[in-house]
């Protein structure tokens, strides 16, 4: 006799407004079936009713842990159709605010599941870690989780000591390659919990457009940054962490060993920032009749903005945002088939959910 | 790497791809949008979304496809009648591209656009939500087609 459990939209075992009904056999789940939109904004409406400096303040509450990666995007898109160029060190500083970004969401992440995984140990050395990652994206930006660095044209604030924050990322890499990475590979608890756990294979990555680190470890090798080079990744030496097992203990390898190259890239673009300005300097902008888009590796998978301007106006016509949760989600389904009810939070939170960038 | 050119034969257009701020453009002309996800499949493009406008005044609604072939994008805009708010209705790709499922339900929410061929659960609207109460411009937001009132 099958049986229907809900789990969410509040729950102990997902706490984020998102539910998963689940049909069960026994222990087992035979199918489920997702609901989103309980927090719902409509920011792309509120988007055609800001100026074009309000509108950047705006996307960067789309989400609270990639807010730079959508401001990023959201201005590449606004440069392309304003006809302006970020100088080359504002490429570089994107570049280090977008891997400071990426290891502050992994860091979490690792936290987020070492504690669905009953590791409560390493959920606390994990959160330490982050606030490391934190306290870097403070001392450059001012702030903790809206950091307001992008503009049209560049960033705000400059890293005035890159090589002052060599010594925090040689700290952070040490931390990962000492404690974090050898409990995740080689812990009985880690391996029992992950292993073989919310099977996602190539074919339904593939089927389901799956992006970043959900389709990197499911044997999908893509990744923006190497394949459509933005800002200054195209002067960046780094791999792209590929796995083939699509369990969740893949996806723990993809974003431990994306970590690992996220500090490489760091090394890279504090040591070879370039002098310059900042940004172009402009505070008015003459923006033309079209359609823009750009498209960015966030930390979650690609981030997609289209934006649409009409000449002489102050606000976008349309701000279209894809989002790579809105991409993933969809595919939870399928992992969560045939797997015990008990490890559903866990394979769940291997997409490295964020419900805010989903009802955007 | 695959010619884009070779698409643009296969599908029997003439126009000329277009790079244009971030995304290769093709006309699609005659060709439908499902022949076109059959292509895009063969050819192992990865589906990306759907962005909808809404055309002034009674022209309709303008789709752009977009699909990622090797880290290029790629688009294809449609333009699709719909002066009235339920005459505005478009193929689903749905059958032939399961990753266009969520931004069909929230084109269809947010336009009231009928994606033909499908069924449809809610997305983010809300039981008592109206179609088309979320991004498209209303000048009388009465008789709107409710949506399917499902207990989430």
């Amino acid at each position: 006799m099958s049986y229907k459990i809900p789990m969410g939209p509040y729950h102990p075992g997902l706490e984020e407004p998102y539910k998963l009904d689940m049909i069960c056999e026994g222990e087992t789940v035979r199918d489920a079936e997702l609901h989103i939109g309980f927090n719902f904004r409509n920011i792309e409406h509120l988007a055609e009713t800001r100026n074009y400096f309000q509108v950047i303040a705006l996307m960067e509450r789309v989400c609270g842990i990639c807010s730079f990666i959508h401001t990023l995007t959201l201005c590449q898109a606004m440069e392309k159709l304003a006809n302006v160029e970020a100088p080359p060190r504002a490429k570089y500083i994107r570049v280090i605010m977008a891997e400071l970004e990426r290891l502050h969401s992994h860091v979490l992440w690792a936290g987020i599941a070492s504690k669905l995984m009953g590791f409560k140990t390493m959920f606390m050395t994990c959160f330490a870690l982050r606030e490391k990652v934190m306290d870097v994206l403070q001392a450059i930006s001012g702030n903790r989780v809206n950091y307001s660095m992008n503009c049209i044209g560049g960033v705000n604030r400059d890293v005035e000591d890159p090589t002052a924050l060599l010594a925090l990322i040689d700290d952070l890499e040490r931390e990962m390659t000492r404690t974090v990475i050898p409990i995740f590979t080689t812990s009985s608890t880690a391996r029992s919990r992950c292993a073989g756990i919310g099977v996602l294979t190539h074919e339904k990555a593939v089927s389901c457009a799956v992006v970043g680190p959900t389709a990197r470890a499911s044997g999908v090798n893509q990744d923006l940054r190497r394949d459509a080079p933005y800002a200054a990744y195209a002067e960046m030496q780094f791999e792209v962490p590929v796995e083939q097992a699509g369990d969740v203990r893949a996806r723990l390898f993809v974003r431990a060993l994306e970590i690992m190259e996220s500090c490489r890239i760091l090394r890279q673009a504090l040591n070879n920032i370039p002098p310059g300005e900042i940004s172009t300097g402009a505070d008015k902008f003459a923006f033309v009749t079209g359609t823009a888009t750009s498209r960015v590796e966030a930390p979650r998978g690609e981030v997609m903005y289209s934006v649409s301007w009409k000449e002489g106006s102050r606000n976008p016509a349309r701000v279209h945002v894809r989002t790579p949760t809105f991409a993933n989600m969809p595919a939870v389904r399928w992992m969560v088939r045939g797997a015990r009810l008990a490890d559903t939070p866990l394979i769940q939170a291997s997409i490295d959910p964020c419900y805010s960038c989903t009802d955007r | 790497m695959i010619d884009l050119d070779s698409i643009r034969e296969t599908l029997g257009v003439r126009d000329p791809w277009v790079e244009s701020r971030g995304t290769h453009w093709l006309n699609p002309g005659t060709v439908s949008v499902r022949e076109l996800a059959v292509l895009m499949n063969a050819v192992g493009a990865r589906f990306v979304t759907i962005t909808a406008y809404q055309l002034p005044g009674t022209e309709g609604f303008r789709l752009e496809y977009h699909w990622d072939l090797e880290g290029r994008l790629i688009g294809f805009p449609f333009v699709i009648a719909g002066d009235t708010l339920e005459s505005a209705k478009f193929e689903s790709i749905y059958d032939l591209c399961e990753a266009a499922d969520w931004i069909e339900r929230e084109v269809h929410e947010g336009f009231a656009i009928d994606f033909t061929g499908r069924e449809y659960e809610p997305l983010l609207l809300r039981a008592g939500d109206k179609l088309g109460v979320n991004l498209r411009e209303m000048a009388a937001p009465t008789g709107v087609p409710a949506q399917k009132e499902v207990a989430k």
